[in-house]
């Protein structure tokens, strides 16, 4: 078995993309010419974020990376003084987005931290419930402040009112601030995304291990099932579709629902009829906020919410209608779920025979339970609704740029770091306040054609799972639950550096949700290609997240590159019951589409048949 | 309601455990675990108001009278001797009274129709309303009118042995003595193993442990075959952990001969699990019973009858308390202090392993 994987340094430039590091900012590379940082980096074990991206960074999406790389390891290192853990070190390579934990190696540190954690921890676990409370009004406000960003065209020549009010500012600087109080909003929600999520994610751990340690073997769905709260706002949207469709039966509507292809045209059927006006206006007031929610993971500009396309909550009520009408509730059968919780979790009290155990399980239930809400509902709020209205006003920001003769068009603008956009801001003002042409608006367009195809080159290279040198144990609860890197994992990503991808029969991941399938396979690696998926096939992913659900009503099962038993693959495969292996590592290099493979869900296993 | 006490038979079913005056504690006992949610083999049981009236219309009852009050009024061990070999061998002797008989092979008719199996394997098991431990007989593999009738009579008899009449002469229980019998089904095992109510290998309470082969339950018991394991979570039915074994060979009854054969399984089925889902779910739910009902850990031997459909099939052959865990005691497996934010604290410090 092979003793490390590649050293970061020595990580082949895909020809024709020479120059690439431009695209993101200078602290990303893997360093050449200091000494100290070059070793550092040669030492340490850094794995690849698939989970979070399936797809390599085109250079403004980089953004919430940098966001996270800030407000997660701040909260660990220097705001809640984790003892033992700083922060979470990044970098990228051929637009990859690599990762590794930084721990803390003198225990004399680690002892001097134990109080103030213990002391600043301790004020939010005590006061949890209303630091949510709290959490969701500030972020609410911060939402609306970000609808309220305008970006405007530069005029021939400014309002009167720049004179009769006396501002004593004009468009150009205007645009500037807007510029950077967008992207200093879009930082800001992710310390918002932060501050509690360490500390919950330290909560589920201590969970997931202390009932492990008295039920080994403890299947991860029993935790999540012992654990989940019912109120989760991630599952509002759907009950919004749900209500709009037994709405739509009520008044008699399904006939003219089915009959229309896209929204715009049935609200212009709809709209002649007082039944039909009553549904619409229904429809409207489910979208704010809850059509929010993105088809994607939130994390790329490609992600469009429902809001951006009326015609995907609109098949989605189509297809509860047809539920309905079949005689199935398509609720979550709520009072069910808690009845079975609640049974769940008494049983397993029961079994206890030592009333101090039994107490150590209930608190670290009771504080698995406490965090929830927030690690489940922070989603909701910062990945699906601040960052679908944050693309949109980025868009919004394109088109002054296009209009203003500095890029050809709106969806170029993804090809340009937040760093460039600044600076090319900054000379258009200049050149329109001058009254001259701009200097760059020859250079960026080529630019911009130059990066598209080196993202083209980067989408068909296939990044190797981990780079540097694997540590003794991994210990960093982050890398663990959610990434799904363990000690165990790395040393089966090693052991097939050694064997060429047709030898390879097997495959071995995490358990993610229970049960045996056999079906042929589907590699995915972009949303927009999850249409070719039929009926039955077993997708596999590098991740998948839970706007992907549609298809899992089709799916047999589930393969994944990346993640863990707490990752939202897994817990959406739970969902729907579905057989589901995660953290394979390279799952969608090894499996073709077509190939007949089998999966173990239990185990962790995933065959290759031939 | 008609009158129990004047019944000649009465299914397992219609039993519970303080039934026993009427048919035997063997028999209310099978009763009683049917109540509680326990599937045994289906059958019946001959009251022990039948070997009265046997006892009394073959006159077999009145001969033994006559020889109490005279020739062994003594009760020496060469008379208890005398008398059970004459007991014996004119119960043996005497024919059933045609209603009797008549009525006991109606009931085994029935058992056959509801079995699906014409000349059904039963067992004929002796059983009293007093423990007399072993010293009856069972007859196992019976089939047809004329044996069943013939080894019930035997097993009458056998309440007649020398031990049997020493034993109830010593604790003044009379010497005449009326016994149940139970007719259960032969369990014709297609897959049968052991089940713990927890997993043995380290005495987590939360899960099922289930070993299953092919055929009869000897091959498991005795270690002929590697079984499959199902590590099943109790609370939610879910598998942990499954493993699958290789389950080469399968232990049968000879066709038409009591005992038992070895032979191959193919290829086919050692590659399969041997349960299926609902099988597992099943056997799991009634484990929950047996441990409940009995309020500790248990050992369990099942079979899954052929001859029977879903769920009947699922049939309980023998139950005992698990020896090992059950003996061990509690040991207390978390160290203090144990409030929340000193859990995770620990759990900061050192970290994660996931098997």
């Amino acid at each position: 078995m092979a003793k490390q994987f590649l050293d970061p340094h020595d990580v082949p430039v895909i020809e024709g993309t020479e120059g690439w590091e431009r695209m993101y900012p200078y602290y990303y590379q893997f360093s050449t010419d200091d000494k100290e940082r070059n070793e550092y980096e040669s030492g340490q074990l850094w794995y690849y974020d698939g989970l979070h991206y399936p797809e390599p960074h085109t250079p403004f999406d980089l953004i919430w990376d940098e966001a996270w790389y800030l407000a997660l390891s701040q909260y660990n290192s220097r705001i809640f003084m984790v003892p033992p853990a700083k922060g979470i070190d990044h970098r990228i390579v051929n637009g990859h987005v690599y990762i590794t934990p930084i721990g803390i190696a003198d225990p004399k540190e680690i002892e001097a931290r134990i109080p103030l954690f213990m002391k600043r921890a301790g004020y939010y676990y005590q006061n949890w419930d209303k630091i949510y409370d709290d959490w969701v009004e500030k972020t609410k406000e911060l939402i609306a402040e970000l609808e309220a960003v305008e970006f405007k065209n530069l005029p021939e020549m400014e309002d009167e009112s720049v004179v009769f009010e006396h501002r004593g500012m004009g468009s150009g600087y205007d645009l500037c601030v807007q510029y950077d109080h967008l992207i200093n909003m879009g930082f800001k929600v992710w310390q918002y995304h932060f501050e509690m999520l360490n500390l919950g994610y330290a909560a589920y751990v201590t969970f997931i291990n202390t009932a492990n340690q008295f039920f080994p073997d403890i299947p991860m769905a029993t935790l999540t099932k012992m654990v989940s709260g019912i109120d989760v706002v991630m599952y509002r949207p759907d009950i919004e579709l749900i209500k709009l469709a037994k709405m739509a039966l009520e008044l008699k509507l399904e006939g003219k629902l089915d009959a229309q292809t896209s929204f715009a045209a049935l609200q212009q059927e709809l709209g002649s009829s007082d039944a039909g006006k009553k549904w619409l206006a229904a429809f409207e007031a489910a979208r704010y906020p809850w059509f929010w929610i993105s088809t994607g993971t939130g994390w790329f500009h490609h992600d469009k919410s429902w809001n951006d396309d009326l015609d995907v909550p609109l098949a989605n009520i189509k297809m509860h209608i047809e539920s309905l009408q079949a005689g199935k509730d398509p609720s979550r059968p709520t009072e069910k779920l808690i009845a079975e919780r609640d049974r769940i979790v008494d049983e397993y009290l029961d079994l206890f025979q030592n009333d101090d155990d039994k107490k150590a399980f209930a608190e670290a239930l009771g504080i698995a339970r406490k965090v929830f809400p927030y690690v489940e509902n922070h989603l909701f709020y910062v990945e699906h609704w601040f960052h679908s209205v944050f693309w949109n006003k980025m868009r919004d920001l394109s088109r002054v740029l296009v209009d203003g003769g500095m890029i050809k068009d709106v969806e170029d603008i993804w090809y340009l770091n937040r760093a460039d956009i600044k600076v090319l801001i900054d000379d258009m003002v200049r050149a329109w306040a001058t009254g001259i042409v701009p200097a760059g608006r020859n250079k960026w367009p080529q630019e911009i054609e130059w990066r598209k195809g080196v993202m083209a080159k980067f989408r068909e290279w296939t990044p190797p799972p981990a780079l540097g040198v694997p540590p003794e144990v991994v210990t960093e609860p982050f890398s663990i639950v959610l990434w799904g890197v363990t000690t165990s994992v790395l040393k089966k990503w090693l052991t097939s550096l050694d064997t060429a991808d047709g030898e390879i029969s097997e495959l071995h991941g995490s358990p993610g949700s229970s049960g045996v399938v056999q079906g042929k396979a589907r590699v995915i690696r972009k949303v927009e290609d999850l249409a070719l998926l039929q009926a039955g096939e077993i997708l596999v992913a590098p991740t998948t997240s839970p706007s992907w659900a549609p298809a899992f009503t089709k799916i047999a099962g589930a393969v994944t590159d990346v993640g863990g038993p707490m990752c939202h693959a897994a817990i959406v495969c739970r969902e729907y019951g579905l057989p589901t292996v995660v953290g394979t590592g390279n799952g969608t290099s090894v499996i073709k589409t077509g190939d007949m493979i089998k999966l173990d869900g239990d185990s962790g296993v995933v065959e290759l048949l031939k | 309601m008609e009158n129990l006490e004047e019944r000649l038979t009465l299914w397992y079913n219609e039993l519970k455990g303080d039934n026993f005056p009427l048919v035997g504690k063997k028999n209310a006992n099978l009763g009683e675990m049917l109540k509680a949610g326990i599937p045994i083999s289906p059958g019946f049981a001959i009251t022990i108001h039948a070997n009265d009236v046997f006892m009394r219309e073959s006159g077999v009852k009145s001969e033994l009278e006559k020889l109490i009050a005279n020739e062994c009024r003594e009760s020496t061990p060469d008379n208890i001797a005398y008398l059970s070999k004459f007991a014996m061998a004119a119960i043996e002797k005497a024919s059933m009274p045609p209603a009797l008989e008549k009525h006991i092979l109606e009931e085994y008719h029935r058992l056959c129709e509801h079995c699906g199996v014409e000349a059904l394997p039963v067992a004929v098991r002796s059983s009293g309303a007093v423990s007399m431990p072993g010293q009856m007989e069972t007859y196992l593999n019976i089939r047809g009118d004329r044996d069943l009738s013939d080894y019930i009579r035997k097993c009458w008899a056998s309440s007649y042995c020398v031990e049997a009449l020493t034993y109830r002469i010593n604790r003044e229980l009379g010497v005449l003595f009326n016994i149940g019998v139970g007719i259960p089904k032969m369990v014709n095992s297609r897959i049968a193993g052991v089940i713990f109510t927890i997993n043995p290998l380290n005495g987590d309470p939360s899960k099922i442990s289930i070993d299953a082969s092919y055929g009869l339950g000897e091959a498991v018991v005795s270690g002929l075959v590697t079984p499959d394991t199902y590590l099943i979570d109790k609370i939610t039915l879910d598998p942990v952990k499954i493993v699958r074994g290789s389950k080469e060979i399968e232990c049968v009854y000879r066709e038409g001969g009591s005992d038992i054969v070895e032979r191959e399984v193919d290829e086919e089925r050692r590659q399969i699990n041997a349960l299926s889902q609902k099988e597992l779910r099943h056997l799991c739910i009634v484990s929950k019973k047996i441990e409940k009902y009995y309020g500790k850990a248990y050992d369990i031997e099942f079979g899954i009858d052929a001859d029977l459909l879903f769920p009947e099939n699922v049939i309980i052959l023998q139950v005992r308390p698990e020896s090992i865990w059950n003996k061990k005691k509690a040991e207390k497996k978390t160290a203090e202090p144990t409030d929340a934010m000193n859990m995770i604290l620990k759990q900061l410090m050192t970290g994660v392993k996931f098997n």
